[in-house]
């Protein structure tokens, strides 16, 4: 039952990261980095959802490929999981820059400073993932921290 | 809960009923709305493929459909502005030129006393034939256009357009028409309000000088005064309805009756007028539809003033970096525009702000737009205003997109000094200065100013103006500062 509710609660947060991308008020997007330029426009052509998305993605599908696919005791240990965690915290920029890249060009210093949070986020929905179905995997499960 | 593989799956169909709840019902109308207003491709075959994708679809935008199945233009204009106020900045698109409009009929009143017939002498520069030929040639072909002509009363011209626009003396052809010795506006302007039908745009050809009868030993005050309140009265009494007046100049070659009865020779230029009337919307629609395009910006037109302008809503940017920004500020749109995080010039401690506005739909000459002396700014730091028209010279690579359809640039200057402060920026809604310099209280003889004034113009206008002042102001601004 324990294990239930982490998992609900991973996804009430991953499901509210995303609102918060969509919002036109409170912006999760404006509020560790703010371009006047940039940042409108990615909002005027309503990318933040789908850079929401594709870090959410990654997130959790890191998580769900070290647990279920890697899955395996010689990599159970913290740094194991740590090491996914960098591949997931350097992919979800690099994808995000591609996307943005391919609606609109220019802006270039200002896309490499925008995605820099994307780091923070993927980083965090990571953990997220992790502690939300960590509970499932038959060899991973004490990862990172045995409970 | 064994089969954990299903997890991602879970987690996909939350994501996308987020995603639903977010977007509302018209994703795809909504995604090809903000991409033409974000591209600036808000053109007539836009609208036109917005309208084909309603159709296409009935069942999923029924809410845009009328009952017999076509688009409600009004919805799809709302739809269209809800999209535009949530973008950064917000945007607008004025779709009015574009569906649900009527065809306007035209109805011409040319007045005819005797004050009149020298405006359209052979020998003249025939100004005055010239722009009511312009009205009706701005009318597109097949346009329904009726000719009176009125001093007394109101008879209708016997002759057809074709004619009208041929005849080279229309005073001489319609010679005898009513009493040409007085102009009575009361029960001019009565007969063209109660004869206008929906969809009508009349126009009054008139010199605009009150003669009414028995004025002999009547002094000017009074007849001013008369003049004034029986503009009020006429024109209070007809809700929603708009005029433009707009002043010309003629040749002028015969005898001029002033108020005194002691007709003399004059030959020169004399101001003459157009008096524009139409219900709200059509006067809106006159503004905005191409169509129509030359009615309220004709050639050789001098001045003019629209009568009961509710207060416009303009596409209003601030410019995140412009030569003129001191200080620092973040800009956010919401309901409102707001600048926070601002910081004053670190050595005087002001800040300094521009923003780029289109205020091409108020239809105002510039003059009036630059003169920051038109404007009230209100605020508790005592920001003052600077107001300049965009020119090519100040587009860069950089400002186009923001500079892209906008008209002035509009400068605030303040003390960086509250907390937080509302600096509210409005054009004044007033009788324009040209009316007071081209009003005379006396026309006794041809003096210095006599051939740009007309007598008691003001007291006639302003009589007018207080019927029908529509909004108090033409446009409105707030921007919140905030430190």
């Amino acid at each position: 039952m324990k294990h239930l509710v982490y998992l609900i609660c991973g996804i009430v947060v991953t499901v509210i990261f995303f609102i918060l991308s969509c919002s036109s008020g409170f912006n999760i997007y404006d509020q560790l980095f703010f371009d006047q330029a940039l940042t409108n426009k990615m909002y005027n052509l309503n990318m933040f959802p789908t850079i929401a998305a594709i870090t959410i993605a990654v997130a959790w599908g890191g998580a769900a490929i070290y647990y279920y696919a890697i899955n395996s005791v010689k990599f159970d240990r913290w740094y194991h999981w740590l090491a996914v965690m960098g591949v997931v915290a350097v992919l979800a920029p690099v994808a995000c820059f591609i996307y943005n890249d391919a609606v609109f060009e220019g802006y270039v210093g200002a896309k490499v400073q925008f995605e820099m949070q994307t780091i923070l986020f993927a980083a965090l929905l990571y953990v997220v993932a992790s502690f939300s179905m960590r509970w499932w995997s038959t060899n991973c499960r004490h990862t990172p921290i045995p409970q | 809960m064994k089969n954990i593989r299903q997890l991602p799956i879970l987690l996909l169909c939350c994501t996308a009923l987020a995603g639903l709840l977010s977007c509302g019902g018209h994703g795809q109308l909504e995604k090809a709305v903000r991409m033409a207003l974000v591209e600036g491709d808000t053109t007539r075959a836009t609208y036109d493929s917005l309208c084909s994708m309603i159709t296409a679809n009935p069942d999923r935008y029924a809410d845009m459909l009328t009952a017999e199945g076509k688009v409600d233009h009004k919805k799809l204009a709302q739809f269209i502005q809800d999209v535009g106020s949530r973008l950064r900045p917000p945007m607008l698109w004025d779709t009015r030129p574009y569906g649900g409009l009527m065809d306007l009929s035209l109805t011409i009143y040319f007045e005819r006393s005797g004050s009149m017939v020298p405006y359209d002498q052979r020998s003249g520069g025939g100004q005055l034939k010239k722009a009511v030929n312009d009205v009706i040639n701005h009318f597109p072909a097949g346009s329904k256009v009726d000719i009176n002509i009125v001093n007394d009363g109101i008879y209708p011209y016997r002759h057809s357009v074709d004619e009208f626009l041929q005849d080279r003396d229309i005073y001489q052809s319609t010679a005898g028409m009513g009493d040409a010795a007085y102009t009575d506006f009361q029960l001019i302007f009565n007969k063209i309000l109660e004869a206008q039908q929906p969809g009508n745009v009349s126009v009054l050809v008139s010199d605009l000088i009150y003669s009414p009868k028995d004025t002999h030993g009547v002094s000017l005050d009074k007849i001013f005064n008369e003049e004034n309140s029986l503009a009020t009265r006429v024109f209070a009494r007809y809700k929603g309805k708009s005029v433009v007046v707009q002043q010309f100049m003629g040749d002028y070659s015969g005898m001029y009756y002033p108020y005194n009865n002691e007709p003399f020779s004059y030959t020169g230029k004399r101001p003459f007028y157009l008096v524009i009337i139409a219900d709200t919307d059509v006067m809106d629609q006159l503004a905005t539809d191409k169509r129509y395009s030359g009615v309220l910006d004709p050639q050789g037109m001098r001045n003019s003033y629209r009568f009961n302008q509710a207060t416009s809503q303009v596409n209003c940017r601030v410019l995140a970096e412009w030569k003129d920004n001191v200080g620092r500020f973040r800009v956010k749109y919401g309901d409102k525009i707001v600048l926070d995080k601002c910081q004053g010039d670190r050595e005087t401690g002001k800040l300094c702000f521009s923003m780029a506005v289109d205020l091409s739909s108020l239809m105002k000459d510039n003059a009036m737009l630059t003169d920051a002396a038109n404007y009230d700014v209100q605020s508790l730091d005592g920001y003052t205003l600077t107001i300049q028209p965009i020119d090519a010279s100040m587009v860069t690579a950089h400002n186009k997109e923001d500079l892209a359809g906008m008209t002035h640039i509009l400068t605030l200057l303040g003390d960086l000094k509250s907390h937080s402060d509302d600096v509210h920026i409005s054009l004044r809604n007033e009788l324009p200065a040209w009316v007071s310099q081209s009003s005379a209280t006396s026309d006794t003889s041809s003096g210095a100013s006599f051939a740009t004034t007309t007598l008691g113009l003001e007291q006639l206008l302003g009589g007018m103006f207080d019927a029908m002042k529509g909004g108090s102001s033409f446009f409105e601004v707030t921007v919140s500062v905030q430190q």
